[in-house]
């Protein structure tokens, strides 16, 4: 039978797995993680590598950063396990979120009409190739 | 016999889960925060990678060691959060408040650091909708007419809201075509008239201004250069009017960043009245999602403040160390978001 002084005493003992040392030892992780990614602002990262590279280097860099912070100071490493209860399902939603913008937003484009795509804000290269004028009344 | 219910099996009823109540709802709040910000960033990629043109950080004038400096500035202020919790559980209500008021300081910085940021947009014209925005998707007529518009506003004094209503009535103007020729004559004439006036006006500046020769020499020629553009009658040629305004645009906003060894000034930079529209593609998109994503977060930095103001008087000890950790959690998903936004925003 649960005790209910024991959910004091194990609220006790998760935090001290915590402690300064380890405070800091995130902290200082944190700060070279963040000049990690401001690396990709550098020319020489332009030169060796692509776009894509640094996309996927930046954002597996903010993970691990967010992680660090997850898992440390919010301590999520060492609470029970109704963590996953709440973060799994959070996470989840969150994802299909996105996935659900994708149809309707980011692929808005591709059945655009010639007339709205002539209209549409595109790129100024796009825009000079457009021979046809686009100023006709809207017929 | 049978009815008889078996005396070892003893249920006990958990009224919550293993933690103080306020913890549980700070998650079950964050949880929901989690989902509405992965909606807001998920937006922002989904968007910006379906889009046809998105203006490069330093087009908008987005300052990238800034937005570094910001993210160390929230950094250390998770940190400092977290150490106030361990002091309070140590019982150092002392150090506590230091470390309560570091982290109500630093998240002041933080949110100076990003007026001063909004500050710089809005100085270019770089706002997330009409009237104030004056950023143009493409080099065309109408970007052409709101040049000519703005400089003819420029001599006679008027505030934007008349410009706006003036240029809502020239559009209607030009759209019919029998009548266009006879406005752009008249558009000209008024041009002519006027642009010597501007011009008069940007000479003034010009000599007053403590610019080098150099940029003075440069400046003059370049606004010379635009009101000649303007005042030059329409062309049916697209091509050639959308690179004679994109050369316009360059002119009042340099959008490439100085490969010569000197700071590459515009002329709405050096005469910040001027304020003449510029052409950025895709640059409405970028601010309505930008202010929308760093707004909101504002937001919630100025909400953790307010709490940090209040708990700053009070005297914290092992027995009420849970308030600042319900905070801390907030604020390190506060820190969290900005992990995300920061790359997104300023590095991609």
């Amino acid at each position: 039978m649960p005790d209910p002084s024991d959910s004091k005493s194990t609220e006790a003992a998760d935090h001290d797995h915590g402690g300064f040392g380890k405070y800091y030892a995130v902290f200082v992780a944190l700060c070279v993680l963040t000049s990690c990614s401001f690396m990709t602002y550098f020319p020489f990262w332009e030169e060796h590598f692509s776009d894509h590279v640094g996309w996927a280097f930046m954002m597996a860099v903010s993970c691990t950063k967010a992680s660090l912070v997850i898992l440390f100071f919010m301590h999520l490493k060492y609470e029970a396990n109704w963590k996953y209860v709440l973060t799994i399902p959070a996470a989840m939603m969150s994802i299909f979120l996105v996935l659900m913008l994708v149809p309707d937003v980011g692929m808005r484009r591709d059945k655009y009409s010639e007339q709205r795509k002539v209209r549409a804000a595109v790129a100024v290269e796009e825009a000079d190739n457009h021979e046809q004028p686009h100023d006709h009344g809207g017929k | 016999m049978s009815e008889e219910h078996p005396s070892h099996l003893q249920l006990s009823y958990q009224p919550s889960l293993p933690m103080r109540n306020g913890k549980t709802f700070m998650w079950l709040f964050l949880s929901t925060e989690i989902m509405f910000f992965s909606a807001l960033i998920g937006t922002y990629i989904v968007l910006r990678f379906g889009a046809s043109a998105w203006p490069k950080p330093h087009q908008v004038h987005l300052v990238e060691w800034i937005g570094a400096f910001n993210t160390f500035v929230l950094i250390v202020s998770s940190l400092t959060i977290v150490l106030a919790m361990e002091f309070a559980q140590k019982n150092k209500p002392v150090a506590t408040r230091r470390a309560i008021l570091a982290t109500l300081l630093l998240g002041c910085v933080f949110l100076g650091v990003k007026g001063f940021e909004y500050k710089a947009k809005f100085a270019h014209g770089i706002f997330p909708q009409k009237p104030h925005s004056r950023m143009y998707e493409r080099p065309d007529v109408y970007y052409k007419q709101a040049l000519e518009m703005r400089l003819r506003l420029k001599v006679s004094g008027e505030d934007d809201t008349d410009a706006k209503s003036a240029v809502d009535a020239d559009d209607t103007v030009t759209k019919t075509d029998p009548a266009k020729d006879a406005a752009a004559d008249q558009g000209q004439e008024d041009a002519a008239a006027t642009g010597k006036t501007v011009q008069q006006e940007m000479y003034d500046f010009l000599k007053n201004s403590d610019l080098s020769d150099k940029d003075r020499k440069r400046l003059k020629e370049d606004f010379d250069f635009v009101v000649d553009a303007v005042k030059s009658r329409g062309t049916t040629d697209e091509a050639a009017l959308a690179a004679t305004m994109l050369a316009v645009s360059e002119k009042i906003m340099p959008t490439h960043q100085g490969d010569s060894d000197e700071h590459h000034v515009g002329l709405n930079d050096a005469f910040g009245d001027l304020k003449l529209p510029v052409v950025i593609p895709g640059g409405n998109m970028w601010a309505s999602t930008y202010f929308l994503l760093t707004g909101f977060h504002a937001l919630h930095v100025i909400v953790g403040l307010i709490v940090f103001a209040i708990l700053l008087p009070i005297k914290f000890g092992p027995h009420n160390y849970g308030v600042i950790e319900n905070i801390g959690l907030y604020w390190h998903f506060v820190d969290l978001v900005w992990i995300f936004l920061f790359p997104l925003l300023y590095l991609f």
